[in-house]
This record gives C-alpha cells, structure tokens and sequence, in this order.
C-alpha cells in the first residue's frame, strides 16, 4: 500500500518549492520566509474521512528577521541538499548521522540532534513526503511482538523470510524493523482474536511466561514507552489487513493517556502522517483511574508535572469524549496514578487470571 | 620637613600597656602564625602612608618578606619608606612604647586608630625569636642615616636600644637617600597566599591609597608592584574638637581635669565642636551648673548631668538643647575616581562604578561611606562577590560575615540588578567585586581586633544607600550589554546568515544569486551607530571610532554627538570631520545625508590621557529616526550642563576652598577642593549617563 511514500522526483521538487519560497522573497527585497502548519494542539483536528487526527489551517511563517529563525532557514537549506545528495547516490542515513554531518556546514551547523531531528519533521510536514522519502532514519528500533501471527520479512540478502511470531522466534519475540511497509513486510496469515499493545517490558514478559498469548489467542506487541513509528505503523497495518481488535495496556498515568492518543488518534508531532500511522479502533484497557480504587492497588501521588500534564489533557481535542473527560477528573480527584506492575500485589498470576480476563470481558474479548 | 617629624614624634602619648600586650596577643592581630605577619606589615605600612601623608610626601612602599628558617616558621620582614624619617632621639619613643596615636583629644581620620602600633611589631618579633629589631632612620636636614636596634623590655615598658650608629644610606642605584626609614625584624610567622595574606592586603591598601606606589617581594623572590596612579595626595585632614554627642564620661572628666579654662561657659565653647556661647550657657542651665563654675573643681554628679544635657535627655524648657553638626571637613575620602583607577588597576575587568557620599554624622562623629563595584569576564561567576572592606583606608581582612559593611551589601535585593543571590539575601554571587569604604573621626569596631566594624544604623543607612545607587548603574550597564549584543546579532544576521542564505538557495535552485540590499533593509529597518574606544600604545593615545549604517530605505540626515572627557584634560586630535563644541565634554558633527544601504565613519583620537582612563564613549544623535547604539540627545539636559557650567565657572573664580559642601553631590563635583591640590574633576560621563561606565 504505502501511497505515502514519492518518488525521487516528486521529493525533490516538493523540496525545492521551499527553496523557491526563500528565493522568491529575497528577489522581491523581502525577508526570507518559510511556511509550515502550527505544530501544537492548538492545531490539530478529527479528519472525519480519515477518522484520526490531522493538522488543522495554522500556519506560521518562520522568517528570517531573527538570527535564531534565519539560521533554521539555513539549515534547512542544508539539510535539502544534503538529501538530494543522498537521492542521487541512492544512499540513506540516520538522522544522528546527519546531526554529525552538519559540523561542516558552517553556519548551518545543528546545536543539537533535537534540532535536527525537528527540522526533518519540519520538511516533511511542509512537503508532504515522508522522511524515508528524505532517506532518513530514525535511530530508535521497533518494539517486540509475540503470537501465532506469520509475516514474511525481506532480509538485508535480498530474500523473503517467513516468520512465525510464535514459533519461529525466543524468549524475547520478533523483533520489528524501522521499515514495516510493504515493500519491507509482507502480513501472511494468523490465528488469534486480537492485539493487546503493552507499554512495559516486564508485563510483556510476565504475560509470555503466565502463557496468555495461547490461552486467550492474541498477539502481544510491547510498545517499549512512547511507541516508534514503525511499532504504530504495524500495529495499524495488522488492525486493518486483519481487521483485528487491538486493546491497549498502559500504566495508569497522564502520560499513558497520551501513548494511547498517539496510537489511537495519532501524535501532535507526526499529524501530518496520522492517517497511516494511528489505529482509530484501539481501545484503552487499563490501567483506568477507577481500576485504581476498585483493585484497590498501590499508587503514587501525582507529581505537580502530572497534575499539569492533565489539565493539559483536559483542553487537548483527542480527549474531548466524555469518557476520557471522566478518566482524567477522576485521576484529578483521586491525585493518585498507578503502575502495571502494581496488580502484582495480589500475586504473579493476578493479571492473567482475573484483571485481564474481567476487562476483556467488558469489552467482549474473553 | 625635619619640622615635621618633630612634631608627629612629639605627639605621641605614652601608655604603659606592654605588659597587657604579652597576655594579650590574640586580640591584637598576632594570634596565628600567619595573621601575625599580615599585622607587622599593616602596622609598618599604615605608619608610613600615615607619615607621608602627613608630610605631604607621595609614599614609595617596599615591602619584603624571606623566609629565613622554613621549618621552624622564622621570617624576615623588611619595610622601607621615603616618608619623613624619625630623628634619632625619638627613635625608642615611636618603637619602643605602645602609643595610642592622638585620637583622645584631637578627633580626625586617621589609620592610626586601628593598630596597637609598631611597637607591637618590635615586642612580638622578640617574643618569638629573641631579636632585636633593626630601624635605619634618614630625615632630611642631616647628611647620614642613623641606625639603631630596638628591644623592649616589656615589664618597665622600656625600649633598649643596641649597636646605635650612624651610616650613609646608599640606594642600589647609588644615589644617597634623602629621607625614610626602613624596619627589619624577624619573626616566628607564616607567609600564606589567599584571601587573608600579605599580598591581599598590600593590594587592597594600593586600590584605597592610589597615591602610594607599593612594591612587594615575596618569599618566592617575586617582585609584585602596584604603581602610583596618581600624584594627588589625600587631602590634609584637620582636627576637630569632640562634638557633645559622642563623648562618655570618662572623656568628659578628664577634659574638665586637665582643663585651663576659668569658666564652664568658655570651657565648653572653646573645647567642643558644635557649641556655641549661646549652647554652652543652655547645656550648662539643662545640667543645672553654674555657668561660672571652674571644670576643674566640677562635681560627680554634674558630669552625669552634663552628659545628659548633651545627649538631650535633660531638657530646657520642655526640648533638648540644640547643637549644631560638627564639621565635616575633619575628613578624606579617595573620591570616585581615584577608586575607579585604584579599582582598575589591581583587578582586570570591564565596568567599574563608584561613588562617594556626602559626609554626614552619627553620634557626634563625622563620616563619609565610598563604594565602588566592578563586574566583568575576568572573575568567577558562580562565586559571592568578593568584598573589598575598607575602614580610614585601612583594609579590613578579617571577619567578614560579622562587619557592618557587609551587612549593609547583604540588605540590598542584588537581583534587580543583574547579580545571582539565593533568596535575595546574603553576598550576592557573580564576576564582581564590592568595594566599601567608611571614613570616620571614630570608627566603631565589634571588637578589640578591629576587623569588622560595629552595627550603626545611620552608617548602614549610608552604605545601603550607596550600593542601591551602584546597582541602578550596574543594571544600566547590563542592559547597555544586552543591546548591544542584539544589534551584534543583526549584524550576523545580515552579514552572515542572509548572504549564505541567498547563496544557497541559488545553487540548489540553480539561478542566480539576487540582490541582497532590498532583503537587509527590511530585515534591520534601523539606524545603527557602533563606537570603539580603543587605546593605542603607539601614539599613547584613545582612537575613537564612530560608525553609523543606515539599513532603511530612505535617506537620513543626523547630528551624531560623543562624549570625551574633556574636563580630566583630554584634547581630541586627529578630528578630521571638524565638528563644534555642544558643551563641555560633548562634541557634535552634522553629517552629510546617508544614502540607504550607506556607511559613515568619524575618526578622532583623545590625547593626554592614560590607559584605562576612557574606554568607552557615548554616542547621541539629533535627527527623526532613531539610532540602535546611540541615545537620542535630551536638548534639555544639555542646556542644564551648560548652565550648570556657567554657573560654576562663576563659582570657581569666587572659590576660596577649604570647606566640604553638605549639599547634594550630583551638582558639585568640584566643590570639595583644598587649597593647594587640583579638584577632582569628574568625567562627562557620569554627567551624562550617571554613574558607571566600562573600563
């Protein structure tokens, strides 16, 4: 599928209308000038169509009558260079790379790799193309994954491997590429009801060695905190070439709530790209702030950055629905968040034999 | 000058107190090895800038410190002067007793009230190393030098003086010597380096006596000096009589009893300060004395009461009796400037301000505070401010949390004013040091140790006062900094950033590079006026550049004017745009109209000054669109100067000197003068821009 991604022409002539921009103002005897969405939540908005979260209309023009924003202009007339360059040589590099490789380019040079990586972020927002298009690559790997679900992966000789996630893999799962398009990853066929998305890695791990995979027939797919791109592409990919339900099992915090916005409804920073990358259907499974008092599990009071972090939450469009509008009062009044690990309070099994169990039940999964 | 080391020798009051001093070391400044030979070279050093200044010599200080027995701590400390010399018969009086200088009946500043004297130097050197300590002794009317060794015995409070001679005192130079002394003694001491040393406290006397030139050998053989910066002596301070409220019954006693006045009336209007016959007759009435009774044969209970009467607690007719202040003029301070130079000499950094208060009175006693700050890149950011304590030019190295003067730093909110100070409180942190110094005819120790000075509201009132002043102009020059560095950034900007910005897109574009004139006017859409002050070494002299760019799109027409310092006697060479005199201190150029996109530059160079004195210049403008980098002239502050001028020009041709004005310091300046020195002149900048400018 992958419409997303453009051929080396289209990428580059995309990058060039934002030379051009530059250019043309300096020819009318004006600052230079670089345009591109508001970036914030004050920005993003449901795309009814695409049933996730897209950029709204903002734009701010980013000029060059400050020393701060014109050197970003520089850069980023570095950085488009720098990926025709690697276009024409058909080669790629990760964004750290490119972090290193900006030493040499003078004033343009990157202060920091959070810059760099912004800037990349920033092309492809204005030009609609993708950073594999750029032939940049994140430094992050993908998340775990575990299940009777079969996919076949090209490897770096050029052949299809076929891979059971089950049976062909360790203790630690199959692990996912940067790359999970189709030209990479090929989904063949499976045989469970449903994809539990998990934020920790020692829940990942309990719930493999308790054997809950098999005994409910899901997959189990560890998001390793704040998910990549690649994690939530899969995960997207398989709810619809399967059409599976995917639930989602975060620590009961602020924080989780954002993790599961940007799975289910896509992240401020990539909305631009939301509609390949979030999974409308997700649900969230726990831990929930009533799951706080009503399993009676030990919690922590919320610090004065995660009170903050709520009330952010209350005026952020992804959690406008009631029931999230509910969720967060209620960790509000409680002041308290939770951990997974935490239901280990009643023993090691407690998570597989009676709080999953009664919470897939609601949702009519067990 | 033989007159007048006669005279100083002869002033001396002789107390029998050696034998305390052996018990009472500690308190007297030679408690530990090491403080104890930062006392011997206070004691030495103050006696010569005392002795100098009061022969109205310039002092040559050489200070030298060899460390003759490492392990067992013994030091050799050698001091020399070129002040009056002692005749040789006074020699065993000034070494070999403790003197307790002049201050119980004439009241003035002097350094002397702070030390045991040098005696204390001989009895310890003995105490410690069994030696006799060695004074070579040349004043002018004679033709050789005499030389002697002093000793004490400390139980009869008598000197001993050993292998007296006489000897031709030849400099290494050959010449002969004209006038001086030189001590050499040894003792059981350690030299250290730090915040507490000999060095430390040699170059905080050298910043508060920029008229002395200091030498100082250490033990290492390194030759450290601090130059003379300038030739004005401090100015002769006179004595005052006591003034009624800040004498103690003890005091008042003996006054009476040594009194030869027939008349309690006569008695109080000749002997102190403040009184006149018209008080005197009213103090005596509130104390219920007959105005004819004799001091000498006055009553117990009448001192009490007469003490009362001049503390106003014993009223006449329902108010205390009335007393005028006593005169101020009993008192020398350094006087901005010469802080700035002393300041700027022995630390390396870019903004100094200072400032000298009016003198006032506390309790009967005349004082005057000075401070000075200086802020800059050569000192350590994240450490308190070093304060630099000063008591009658005296260095105050121990102590610090405890002294009032720090206090007073303490009360001040540093925040406002640019400097790091947790909670608003305590010595604030950053690249500055704080310089405080307290002028008094009695100053006020917590004490015998004489290291921090005693609370006193009104002192601290002064002091507060003074650094808030201070702050204001710290502030101004960090937002002065801050400007500036935002113009610097427009300058990258266009010069920089733009131009590689037009390349780039050209060659990714592959088109030509544009024009980049259109693009820079919009961005910086200003006037901009850079300055440089910058000292040449070649010619000695200060070349000042003044740069104006115009960056808008339409033509400007300016009168740009500078600042310089024409009052310290500075002439401006080189000046090839012409250009009139404003004012004094303010010269002032009509420009030709400056094109968009064009530059001019006025040159000129600043003779008869030195390094140090002008390193920075103000730039003001006449004309519609404002200048980034230059002020825009206050037309009526100007005619205020000129006025100002005129008016002084008036006074000075009626001056007749001697006399400090109380009134307020921003118009004077000039006021203070004595008779046979050049006033201070301060600068044009502080008349323009306040206080403060960068060294």
């Amino acid at each position: 599928m992958m419409s997303a991604s453009h051929t080396p022409e289209e990428t580059k002539a995309a990058l060039h209308e934002v030379v051009t921009e530059m250019y043309d103002k300096i020819v009318k005897g004006e600052a230079p000038t670089m345009t591109l969405p508001v970036r914030t939540k004050n920005n993003i908005g449901f795309d009814n169509a695409l049933g996730v979260y897209k950029y709204g209309k903002k734009r701010s023009v980013r000029d060059a009558t400050s020393l701060g924003s014109a050197k970003q202009l520089l850069r980023a007339l570095h950085v488009v260079e720098f990926i025709e360059e690697m276009i024409d040589a058909g080669k790629s590099s990760t964004l750290r790379e490119m972090y290193y490789i900006s030493e040499s380019w003078g004033l343009g040079k990157f202060s920091s790799q959070n810059e760099s990586n912004n800037l990349a972020e920033d092309l492809e927002v204005v030009t609609k193309c993708l950073r594999e298009d750029f032939k940049l690559r994140p430094e992050e790997d993908g998340a775990r994954m575990i299940g009777n679900l079969t996919l076949r992966e090209l490897n770096r000789r050029g052949e299809w491997m076929r891979i059971n996630a089950r049976d062909d893999v360790g203790d630690s799962g199959y692990g996912v590429p940067y790359n999970v398009e189709e030209e990479k990853i090929e989904l063949v066929e499976h045989d469970i009801n449903f994809i539990m998305a998990i934020e920790t890695g020692g829940m990942f791990d309990r719930l493999i060695e308790n054997g809950f995979d098999e005994a409910y027939k899901c997959g189990l797919l560890h998001l390793k905190g704040q998910p990549a791109r690649s994690t939530r592409r899969i995960l997207k990919r398989m709810s619809e070439e399967w059409d599976l339900p995917v639930v989602v099992f975060l620590d009961g915090d602020p924080w989780s709530f954002r993790i599961f916005a940007s799975i289910a409804y896509g992240a401020i920073k990539t909305a631009h790209i939301s509609e390949y990358l979030a999974t409308p259907t997700a649900t969230y499974l726990g831990i929930t702030a009533d799951d706080i008092e009503a399993y009676d599990l030990p919690s922590d009071d919320l610090s004065s950055r995660d009170v903050d972090a709520l009330k952010a939450e209350l005026s952020d469009p992804r959690f406008a629905d009631a029931w999230w509008q509910e969720q967060i009062n209620m960790m509000l009044e409680l002041g308290k968040k939770a951990e997974q690990q935490s239901l280990a309070k009643y023993g090691l099994d407690f998570v597989t034999d009676t709080y999953l169990p009664e919470k897939l039940a609601d949702l009519g999964l067990a | 000058m033989a007159g007048t080391a006669e005279r100083m020798a002869q002033n001396q009051k002789q107390v029998a107190i050696s034998e305390f001093f052996e018990k009472n070391k500690h308190f007297l400044g030679f408690d530990s090895l090491v403080r104890s030979l930062i006392t011997a070279v206070k004691e030495a050093v103050d006696n010569s800038l005392d002795a100098c200044e009061e022969a109205r010599i310039l002092p040559d200080i050489r200070v030298k410190v060899t460390k003759v027995d490492d392990k067992k701590n013994i030091i050799e400390l050698q001091t020399e002067d070129n002040g009056p010399g002692i005749p040789k018969r006074s020699i065993e009086k000034v070494f070999g007793q403790l003197l307790f200088g002049s201050r119980f009946h004439a009241i003035r500043q002097s350094r002397g009230q702070q030390g045991i004297g040098i005696t204390g130097v001989v009895m310890y050197s003995q105490l410690t190393t069994g030696r006799k300590t060695h004074v070579r002794s040349k004043i002018a009317t004679e033709t050789s030098a005499a030389v002697v060794d002093i000793g004490l015995d400390t139980r009869k409070n008598k000197a001993t003086k050993t292998n007296e001679d006489r000897e031709i005192w030849e400099l290494p130079d050959g010449s002969l010597k004209e006038h001086g002394l030189e001590i050499t003694c040894r003792m059981k001491a350690k030299y250290q380096r730090g915040r507490q040393s000999v060095y430390q406290y040699l170059r905080m006397t050298s910043i508060v006596n920029p008229h002395a030139d200091i030498t100082f050998e250490d033990p290492d053989g390194e030759i450290h000096h601090w130059p003379r910066v300038t030739e004005r002596l401090p100015r002769k301070v006179e004595s005052i009589k006591p003034h009624p409220h800040g004498i103690h019954l003890g005091t008042l006693q003996r006054m009476c009893t040594e009194a030869t006045d027939n008349r309690m009336t006569s008695f109080l209007y000749k002997n102190f300060s403040g009184v006149s016959t018209r008080a005197a007759k009213e103090l005596l009435a509130a104390a219920e004395i007959d105005e004819k009774a004799k001091p000498k044969s006055l009553k117990a209970e009448s001192y009490r009461a007469l003490i009362e009467a001049f503390q106003g607690e014993r009223l006449l007719n329902g108010k205390p009796v009335k007393l005028l202040n006593p005169p101020t003029n009993c008192l020398s301070p350094i006087e901005e400037l010469l802080i700035k130079k002393g300041l700027s000499k022995t630390i390396d950094s870019r903004f100094v301000t200072t400032m000298t208060r009016t003198p006032t009175v506390t309790q009967g006693n005349p004082f005057q505070v000075e401070v000075g700050l200086i802020f800059g890149d050569g000192m350590a950011a994240d450490k308190p401010v070093e304060v630099l304590r000063f008591a009658n030019r005296v260095p105050l190295m121990y102590q610090q949390g405890g002294c009032l003067l720090t206090k007073a730093i303490e009360s001040v909110d540093w925040r406002q004013y640019g400097l790091d100070q947790a909670g608003g409180r305590g010595v604030p942190k950053g690249p500055a040091a704080i310089l405080v110094h307290l002028a008094s005819t009695n100053v006020q120790f917590t004490s015998e140790a004489k290291e921090a000075l005693a609370d006193n509201e009104e002192v601290l009132d002064e002091v507060r006062k003074a650094m808030l002043e201070m702050g204001r102009g710290l502030r101004k020059h960090l937002e002065k900094k801050k400007k500036m560095a935002k113009t610097q950034e427009k300058f990258e900007l266009v010069n920089d950033i733009i131009p590689a910005i037009a390349a780039k897109s050209a060659a990714i574009l592959d088109r030509p590079i544009p024009d980049l004139a259109g693009s820079i006017t919009k961005i910086m859409s200003a006037v901009i006026a850079e300055s440089e002050t910058v000292w040449n070494k070649e010619t000695k002299q200060t070349d000042v550049t003044i740069t104006l760019f115009n960056y808008t799109s339409r033509a400007r027409a300016y009168t740009i004017l500078a600042a310089w310092p024409e009052k310290d006697g500075a002439t401006m060479e080189g000046n090839e745009h012409g250009g009139r005199k404003e004012a004094t201190g303010v010269w002032a150029w009509k420009l030709d109209t400056l094109d968009p996109g064009q530059t001019f530059t006025l040159a000129y160079s600043l003779n008869g000054l030195e390094r140090g004195d002008w390193t920075d210049t103000d730039v003001f403008f006449r004309g519609s669109q404002d200048v980034i980098g230059a002020t825009k002239m206050d037309e009526k502050l100007l005619d205020e100067i000129r006025r100002r001028e005129e008016v002084l020009a008036d006074e000075e041709s009626e001056e007749d000197g001697g006399d400090i004005k109380t009134d307020d310091k921003s118009d004077g300046d000039e006021s203070d003068a004595p008779v046979e020195e050049e006033p201070p002149r301060t600068t044009g900048q502080q008349t323009l821009m306040g206080y403060g400018s960068d060294a």
